[in-house]
């Protein structure tokens, strides 16, 4: 073992202890991490998406992204990363689905079911490319709201026909080890803690009937929010910029499950309620809803929902 | 002979690009771009209410949510007849500025660089630097693996001419390691005020939510000491020596060179922008006048009709053919190509991004610090202002566009004023109307807003960067800005068209954006 090789293993520890893992691992496990020889293999592909998750993914921060591609994982191909260029990536893919099985399918964005074309690359729709590729894998990640729970892509308007990752599994009768990773985009401590899950332990932390970790998506917004005090004093702010709960202006904090409020955003710099905004509820089923931040007493905001 | 060269994915931008092209004796006679994804969240805005627009418009593009955040909420603005308060504007700067630093770098460094420096030259590397050494080892046991795909994400790539200078090679490589990290730093600097990157909450008609502390001024203060450095050292240097080693570059991709650029970076009146707003058409600049743009769709897979000269607002739909239809169209020599609809300024093919708002500040004789640095580089490096719209004029226009946002944001950042809310609240317009204009890394990017008696959106419309630069053929027949580029380039080898994804790359297109 050399020195670098130990120094990168601690960082990946703090990620554990930080995600509040610990208990799953134990350091001396995690030296005996894989060599490049039994490296986990991940594709990654953009359905009808932003690309905010891969960006996020790159500012993973306890462990270099160099350091993930070179110790951690063999990303066969990433659309944002790979020098592969036109024709060379096709050859990848259809490699992937001839000879090759076994690899994580990481999907980013919706999949448009009425509208195939909504979604193309190489001239194929991502439809064919998730029905030919997902059977070969041995689990996919769908990272983000829109893989995860519908999100932008499905919003009401919208007229693509936008699946889940779930539900186009489901539709094709593809059975496959899911992992749905929601918030608007991906947070990269998630996806890192489910790779390593799988990576040591051969199989994925507790899901919920969403496919979400339980770990992270079990509770609300709102039970562990800086304000649920003042909520239950009902301290409520009446405007930006008040101290107390934002409930009456908007926020979705308690019908959201995410765990913002432990770990915060970009290295815990700061989370949207901190930040003085209602939580939006990014991570819900129910996201965009039809009004987010509005003034105090707006009566419309008592009945918001588009009918559902 | 006649060769038909398609590259399809187009990977390293944003989003699902194809291009095809047709060469003859080496040059390329013909060029089509399509944008390949389609979400349709423009009109699917209508019955939100006009404040959503801000936090699903962001969502358009993962790579430039600041922009949209920020034009929806200056849309917003104009339809309330609001200002923010100066510290409402000195925070949306600051977001806004340091989200422009970071998508320049990751631009610079994670798209483009690889395609003209040579990752294999690692190989060779012989120092104490760590972040190499591990590259270099790890290529070395990639390459002796049986792997089917040794060294992914960095080979395969396309055989061609890359820089033979070895210490540029690497220490260019350094820096692309060195530039994720402080990318990353840059995402906290704009999620202490903005709560996340990619896509923070804060920006809102009215100002910003945040308010500013003096710890987080201070944290500010402390992580943009390292990305100044870099921006101004590691940076300034990779592109400038990028730009010598490969000058032939200043000739490809030139395009029809028409410039269009919207006001941007304002001081805390929210006028007197850093960067002004106009068109050069012909090498002649003219003030904006945004009455003069139209879309175009007889090209593009809608149905919707009129097809052409369609003004902004003046259409609630926006119908997509369907997979039958489309497979029709495609079929068609003549038909429809792309998502992308084709936006005109009287009539005109433009250019946006880095270059329009350098060339046109330049000619508005507006910003002093522009006219001087583009002064000294010209003499520098032999170049004039015709120069620019060109592969390696527009990673130069980047680097001034950098250097001159990071000297806006330390004079932002030292008037912010601690504790004040920078938010001003109003009820949401009823029957209004508004446009908000502004640049996103890529270019100019707006939005118009009608809202209903009851403040929910009546109708939105995008007219994004991407879409001025990738767009298909308009009604006229004439291609779009990077399909002009594309046209007339000579290239090696058809198997492996460098030539052609520097140009399109050099563009940074966001076809997420593009077609939204
Ligand atoms: S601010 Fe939102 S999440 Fe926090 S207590 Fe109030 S309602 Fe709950
Ligand atoms: S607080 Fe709410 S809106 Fe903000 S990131 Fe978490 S889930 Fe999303």
């Amino acid at each position: 073992m050399n020195s670098k090789r130990r120094q990168f293993i601690q960082r990946l520890w703090q990620i554990i202890v930080a995600a509040g893992a610990a208990q799953l691992f134990n350091f001396e496990e995690l030296l005996a991490a894989p060599t490049a020889v039994n490296r986990p293999r991940l594709l990654w592909l953009h359905g009808t998406s932003c690309s905010g998750c891969s960006t996020a993914f790159l500012d993973i921060e306890q462990v270099s992204i160099v350091e993930i591609l070179t110790q951690f994982v063999d990303v066969i191909f990433h659309p944002d990363l790979s020098l592969a260029t036109g024709e060379q990536v096709i050859h990848i893919l259809d490699h992937l689905t001839h000879h090759e099985d076994g690899f994580i399918l990481v999907l980013e964005g919706g999949i448009p079911i009425k509208y195939p074309h909504a979604c193309l690359m190489g001239e194929r729709p991502m439809t064919d490319w998730i029905t030919q590729l997902a059977p070969r894998a041995s689990m996919l990640i769908a990272a983000g709201t829109c893989a995860a729970l519908g999100g932008i892509p499905k919003m009401n308007g919208t007229v693509t026909g936008s699946m889940t990752l779930r539900e186009f599994l489901q539709y094709k009768n593809i059975n496959k080890p899911l992992v749905a990773l929601p918030n608007c985009p991906m947070k990269p401590e998630h996806i890192v803690y489910v790779l390593l899950h799988q990576l040591k332990l051969g199989q994925l932390p507790e899901l919920d009937e969403l496919a979400r970790p339980i770990k992270f998506f079990e509770r609300t917004i709102h039970e562990r929010c800086i304000y649920y005090a003042d909520f239950q004093e009902r301290r409520y702010a009446e405007r930006i910029g008040d101290p107390g709960c934002l409930l009456k202006l908007g926020c979705q904090g308690p019908v959201t499950h995410n765990d913002c409020m432990r770990f915060g955003h970009n290295h815990n710099t700061n989370t949207c309620i901190r930040s003085g905004h209602p939580c939006i509820g990014c991570a819900s089923e129910r996201f965009p809803r039809q009004i987010m931040l509005h003034r105090y007493g707006d009566r419309r905001a008592i009945h918001n929902e588009f009918d559902a | 002979m006649m060769t038909r060269c398609v590259v399809d994915p187009m990977t390293r931008i944003e989003g699902h690009l194809r291009f095809v092209t047709h060469i003859e004796n080496q040059v390329v006679i013909d060029a089509q771009c399509s944008a390949d994804m389609f979400r349709g969240i423009e009109k699917a805005l209508i019955g939100y209410d006009a404040r959503v627009a801000q936090q699903v418009t962001q969502r358009i593009c993962g790579v430039c949510p600041y922009g949209h955040a920020e034009a929806a909420a200056l849309a917003l603005e104009h339809a309330m007849n609001l200002r923010p308060n100066a510290n409402g504007q000195r925070l949306r700067n600051l977001i806004v500025g340091s989200y422009h630093l970071q998508d320049y770098l990751l631009h610079f460094y994670a798209l483009c660089a690889l395609d003209f420096i040579d990752i294999t030259a690692v190989l060779h590397y012989q120092g104490q630097d760590a972040g190499l050494l591990t590259v270099r080892d790890w290529v070395k046991q990639e390459m002796a693996s049986a792997k089917v795909f040794p060294a992914a994400p960095f080979l395969p790539r396309y055989e061609a001419a890359y820089c033979h200078d070895p210490t540029l090679n690497l220490s260019a490589i350094r820096h692309y390691l060195e530039a994720l990290p402080i990318m990353a730093t840059l995402h906290r600097m704009v999620a202490l005020f903005g709560a996340k990157a990619p896509h923070p909450v804060t920006i809102e008609a009215g100002g910003v939510t945040t308010i500013p502390s003096l710890d987080s001024i201070i944290q500010f203060r402390t992580w943009l000491i390292p990305v100044a450095a870099f921006i101004r050292g590691a940076f300034r240097d990779d592109v400038t020596a990028v730009a010598q080693a490969f000058r032939p570059y200043f000739a490809e991709g030139r395009g029809a060179g028409h410039l269009l650029s919207y006001p941007f970076f304002p001081d805390a009146t929210g006028a007197n922008h850093a960067f002004a707003g106009g068109a050069t058409l012909n090498g002649q600049y003219q003030p904006l006048d945004i009455n003069k743009i139209t879309e175009d769709s007889v090209r593009s897979y809608y149905s919707d009709q009129p097809d052409r000269h369609v003004k902004p607002l003046s259409s609630r739909h926006l119908t997509p053919i369907d997979w039958a239809q489309f497979n029709h169209e495609r079929a068609q020599p003549n038909g429809k190509y792309s998502w992308a609809r084709a936006p005109r300024y009287g009539g005109a093919v433009m250019e946006v991004g880095p270059v329009a708002r350098i060339v046109n500040t330049y000619h508005a004789g507006i910003n002093p610090a522009v006219t001087s640095l583009v002064n000294q580089y010209n003499q520098a490096l032999g170049l004039t202002l015709a120069d620019y719209p060109s592969v390696m004029g527009r990673h130069l226009a980047r680097l001034f566009n950098a250097l001159l946002i990071l000297d806006r944001l330390e004079q932002d950042l030292e008037a912010l004023v601690p504790d004040q809310l920078g938010f001003i609240e109003q009820p949401v317009p009823r029957n209004a109307q508004g446009v908000g204009l502004t640049e996103a890394t890529r270019g100019a990017l707006a939005h118009w807003i009608a809202t209903d008696d009851q403040g929910y959106i009546q109708n939105y419309e995008l007219i994004v960067p991407t879409t001025w630069n990738i767009s298909p053929r308009d009604a006229s027949n004439q291609p779009g800005a990077v399909e002009q580029m594309l046209i007339g380039t000579r290239i090696q080898n058809s198997a492996a068209p460098i030539e052609l994804t520097r140009i399109v790359r050099s563009t940074d297109p966001c076809i997420a954006c593009s077609v939204h």
